[in-house]
């Protein structure tokens, strides 16, 4: 069985091999250990809610294959984008250039530098073992998030956000990267995003150039890529858009990679939820759900099945009752599969 | 001989041929009878002293006395944008540094700017090209500085000229196509022929409003940044003999540099001085037109006349001129004049 919870220091081993082997690149976790424990660290804060302000919560989870207790995939969640510092993106906006006595009309592409989603909750950091990503457990692990969030929804923002990686040239190099920011810091898009790992996604941002850029401007490759994931994304953005999510008017400054926007309570995992008393018992027929237990900060989140009636008590087997923390007369919640 | 005086009205129909000679670039002789017109109607007013000084326009041209043909014009802009907004890019520098990533990198930036509205210009420097030779070239560009240092009072301390940009041989800007036309998808030609009518502002409004940060441009627009077009380098050198400038201020549409001087530290109104005259049949030719050539002004502003007379009539606080030459200056016996080299540097 597989199940995600709160990431452990234990985990760490674990984490950095997944990393080493995902095909997207997961820049939100640092590859320098020191940093990933620091992380490892604060999100357990995050859960155990000893945060003195906890706008900085950041909650990592990890899938566990509970037979072997390896991690299998890891992801995140930050309740407020930022924190004390500006979230950058770029704002894809249009300005009309206009002259009736010359008869001319050009709408001109701009990108403004944009803070406007610091204080947004965003999804981050999501990784998982190759032989798993056409598994139910990716859905799982991303939709995990949303089950978590539906029980303490006063600490998240009302929008969530999530960056998703941009398109790469078959160099593997960033053509939108080399049309901006190469001209800016004379590294190459690998050095930067090295640099965004072991820094900050905010340091290496501050030094991009202030002004608007013109669309018009950029290469023909760098156009091409604005607003488009990375194909390796496909499956995560499918699942994001069966949530609600949808392409915002945001992309990232360093690939050009979409920012998907969507409003915390329209999420449908979040608003298709229920939550209901739990009667456990050795068998159990039913169809499959995503269920999590209610104790944000002993969370455990699978897939199951239970037996949903008119009541306000469900069915559930036992060892998906264990597995998740809970026992007859505990509170689950459950949503779609 | 040939002289400099105010424009006339009469002269409307000289000045359309010479707009048409001029082609692409010269953006401001307009090649239209009525903004001609009006231009003209402007100067003509300008030296009926009933213009206001940010609107005045003074147009000269150059006469042959002996036939009454027009050779070129120049012209002085009191204070420019007034009559319409006035844009340039400044060339600017953006610094992206951190010490952490041992990142500093300057980065040449263009600003649209109203910056130079306020200040004269000259400009309108036209010589039909049958008179390309001798000095005549360089006298209608200079002749514009002894009324600059006679009127200083109608002037903005700053004067600047713009220069024409580069465009290759089809009339091509490599600036335009790599700027304004992604903006507007029009030709440089047809831009620069509004600009000529007049609308140089209209299009102004359409161009990108924030700054342009140069290397977003293609290597041929960023190379024509100041960048002259080689008919103006001749032009650009009689200014910077002057003591004319590169200013960091280019054309918005064909990135053409604009040079700028204080007045008083142009060269040729810093030597100018004033001369008594007699007449004398005895005064010596132009020996030489590459020599020691000096212009000589009157000191009045609805009439004023130059003339070119050698150098070696200079003597004694006094210059020599012949019965023609006063009467083409309009001399009376206590009248002085205003005289300068046309080279630097030769007495």
């Amino acid at each position: 069985m597989y199940i995600v919870r709160p990431v452990s220091i234990i985990d760490l081993p674990g984490i950095e091999q997944l990393l080493v082997n995902n095909e997207v690149r997961v820049t939100t976790l640092p590859s320098d250990r020191d940093k990933l424990g620091e992380l490892l660290n604060l999100s357990a804060l995050s859960f155990e809610k000893q945060l003195d302000n906890p706008r900085e919560s950041t909650f990592i989870f990890v899938l566990e294959n509970t037979e072997t207790g390896e991690v299998s995939g890891v992801s995140g969640l930050d309740a407020y984008a930022g924190v004390g510092y500006p979230f950058f993106n770029y704002r894809m906006e249009e300005l009309i250039h206009a002259s009736h006595h010359l008869g001319v009309h050009v709408a001109a592409e701009i990108l403004y530098l944009s803070h406007e989603l610091t204080g947004s909750s965003v999804l981050r950091s999501f990784a998982i073992k190759k032989e798993l990503r056409d598994t139910p457990y990716f859905e799982l692990l991303s939709r995990a998030r949303f089950m978590f969030m539906a029980q303490d929804l006063d600490l998240f923002s009302d929008v969530t956000v999530t960056e998703i990686q941009g398109q790469l040239n078959e160099q593997g190099d960033s053509d939108f990267w080399n049309s901006i920011g190469k001209h800016f810091f004379d590294i190459d898009f690998h050095t930067a995003d090295y640099y965004v790992g072991i820094k900050s996604k905010t340091f290496i941002a501050e030094l991009m150039p202030q002004h608007p850029i013109y669309v018009s401007l950029l290469t023909p490759e760098a156009q091409s890529v604005m607003n488009k994931a990375h194909p390796a994304t496909d499956r995560t953005c499918q699942l994001l858009s069966r949530d609600g999510f949808d392409k915002s008017r945001y992309i990232d400054i360093f690939d050009g990679g979409p920012v998907l926007k969507n409003k915390t309570r329209n999420i449908q995992t979040i608003s298709n939820s229920k939550q209901k008393v739990i009667v456990t018992s050795d068998l159990v027929g039913g169809i499959k759900y995503l269920i999590s237990n209610t104790d944000p900060g002993k969370f455990r989140c699978t897939i199951g099945n239970l037996v949903d009636g008119i009541g306000d008590s469900v069915r559930l087997e036992k060892s998906l009752a264990r597995a998740i923390n809970a026992t007859d007369g505990d509170s689950i919640r459950y949503s779609f599969l | 001989m040939f002289y400099i005086r105010p424009i006339e009205p009469r002269d409307l129909d000289d000045l359309i041929v010479m707009a048409d000679e001029s082609g692409v670039g010269v953006t401001s002789l307009p090649a239209n009878r009525q903004k001609m017109s009006a231009k003209i109607e402007r100067a003509v007013q300008t030296f009926s002293g009933n213009v206001e000084p940010k609107d005045a326009l003074y147009l000269f041209v150059l006469e042959d006395s002996e036939t009454g043909a027009l050779a070129g014009v120049s012209a002085i802009e009191s204070q420019i944008g007034h009559q319409n907004v006035w844009y340039n890019y400044r060339i600017g520098n953006t610094v992206n540094a951190s010490s952490e990533l041992g990142v500093h990198k300057q980065t040449k930036t263009l600003f649209l700017s109203n910056d130079l509205t306020g200040t004269s210009e000259v400009c309108t420097l036209f010589l039909r090209e049958k008179y390309r030779k001798g000095i005549n070239g360089r006298f209608l560009s200079k002749q514009r500085y002894l009324f600059l240092a006679e009127f200083q009072h109608l002037f903005n301390e700053r004067v600047i000229a713009e220069m024409r940009g580069y465009s290759d041989e089809h009339g091509i800007s490599p600036f335009w196509e790599g700027l304004g036309r992604k903006f507007f998808k029009m030709d440089f030609k047809d831009a620069d022929y509004l600009t000529g009518m007049g609308d140089k502002a209209f299009i102004a409004e359409l161009m990108p409003k924030f700054p342009i940060y140069v290397p977003f441009l293609d290597q041929a627009a960023q190379d024509t940044i100041s960048k002259v077009h080689e008919n103006t380098e001749p032009a650009l050198a009689l200014l910077m003999q002057e003591g004319f400038r590169l200013n960091n201020y280019i054309d918005i549409f064909d990135a053409g540099p604009t040079v700028e001087c204080r007045l008083q530290d142009i060269r040729a109104v810093r030597e100018s001085t004033l001369w008594s005259w007699i007449q004398s049949d005895a005064r010596i030719e132009i020996s030489d037109p590459r020599g020691d050539v000096w212009m000589v002004s009157n000191l009045k502003f609805s009439e004023y006349r130059v003339i070119m007379v050698d150098g070696a009539n200079f003597k004694n606080g006094q210059v020599a001129l012949t019965s023609a030459e006063i009467d083409i200056l309009g001399l009376s016996s206590e009248d002085q004049v205003r005289a300068v080299a046309i080279k630097p540097n030769t007495k």
